[in-house]
């Protein structure tokens, strides 16, 4: 039991993270299901189940549309921030130590330490791809979730066109309609702006024990230094 | 986590594109199997209720209505695309619109004929 509370104490923000997606992939189910089947009574067509939703095109492209989106955000702010540099933000090394840095620093090869990944004492391709896992992986899941918005995109915009009397579109002709790249831009536009929003405001604003943030009497222009 | 879903989603989105053709074929090919015997009444029993209610002129039967439309003959079926609950269907000689009722497929549109860039103009619709 102790050792219980003491593991959700200590993976506690995971723990957090994970229910409230749960509690907001279910809550978005619910009211898209009741989105959809309000049009379709308008429509005169029938309502159908919270099953036959969750698994409807329509449900599928709304849920992957936000997830290509946050995992494209990741993934930029994680490779852009290892050569440009932000002065002041908590969120940037300092100017000086912009690019891939020596062995040294990352602590790879003969630096490694005893409690360092087996893969980070190797070299090769194994240390190259350990050196790079966290950017391939958040790379490849933005692009898998921007082929789902696609797949699960062109069926949902396929079954509206058909309800609206016209002909359906190819895979092809859908990935390069106004319809997919207005999806796509405007989740990116407010992932942007919310990068952007972290790295500036961040110089001037605190918040106190975040480690997101600056400690409070960090000075404005010291940068790389979370609280 | 998310990446095993994110694969699962896109397998289903595209296992769920090789959907029931035949159904769809079927009743259009009925509906115009039942106008070319004369049979419109029957006619009127496949189609769409909102399709149904808004062919009649006032005071007009939904069969005389298809009556005196005079469709010509469907032909064979040359094409079907299916996307969720919704279908189109096209004949040698007609294009058709459907929906999956709780009863199986009805015909929202009929004799219909494209319009560039606009949505078909048809001769029965919702």
């Amino acid at each position: 039991m102790v050792e219980a509370v003491r593991w959700l104490r200590e993976n506690s923000l995971s723990v957090a993270f994970l229910v409230l997606f749960l509690l907001t992939v279910g809550g978005q189910a619910v009211a898209g299901l009741h989105e959809y089947n309000d049009q379709q009574l308008a429509q005169g067509l029938t309502p159908i189940s919270f099953f036959a939703y969750v698994a409807s095109s329509s449900y599928a492209v709304d849920v992957a549309e936000n997830w290509q989106s946050e995992y494209l955000q990741f993934f930029l702010f994680i490779m852009l921030t290892v050569w440009l540099v932000q002065k002041g933000s908590p969120e940037s090394k300092e100017p000086h130590a912009a690019g891939a840095e020596s062995d040294e620093r990352q602590q790879i090869g003969r630096y490694a330490d005893d409690d360092s990944p087996k893969w980070a004492r190797v070299k090769g391709p194994r240390l190259w791809l350990f050196s790079n896992s966290l950017g391939l992986v958040m790379g490849t899941i933005f692009l898998l979730s921007w082929l789902a918005q696609s797949v699960a995109g062109q069926a949902a915009y396929n079954s509206e066109r058909l309800i609206d009397l016209r002909d359906p579109v190819s895979w092809g002709t859908y990935v390069t309609s106004a319809e997919f790249w207005n999806r796509s831009l405007q989740n990116w536009q407010s992932e942007m702006l919310a990068v952007l929003s972290m790295v500036v405001l961040s110089i001037y604003l605190r918040q106190r024990g975040s480690p997101e943030s600056k400690p409070v009497g960090a000075a404005h222009t010291s940068t790389g230094v979370e609280g | 986590m998310r990446l095993p879903l994110i694969v699962l989603a896109s397998a289903l989105a595209v296992t769920g594109c090789a959907p029931d053709t035949g159904s769809p074929a079927r009743a259009a090919e009925r509906f115009h199997a039942a106008l070319s015997a004369g049979q419109t009444q029957a006619a009127c029993a496949m189609l769409a209720p909102e399709s149904a209610e808004e062919l009649p002129d006032p005071g007009q039967s939904c069969a005389d209505a298809l009556r005196e439309l005079r469709f010509g003959p469907g032909g064979r079926v040359t094409e079907v695309s299916v996307w969720g609950e919704d279908a189109q269907v096209r004949l040698a000689g007609d294009t058709l619109f459907l929906h999956r009722f709780g009863d199986g497929w009805r015909i929202r549109a009929a004799g219909c004929t494209p319009v560039r860039d606009l949505p078909y103009d048809c001769e029965v619709e919702d």
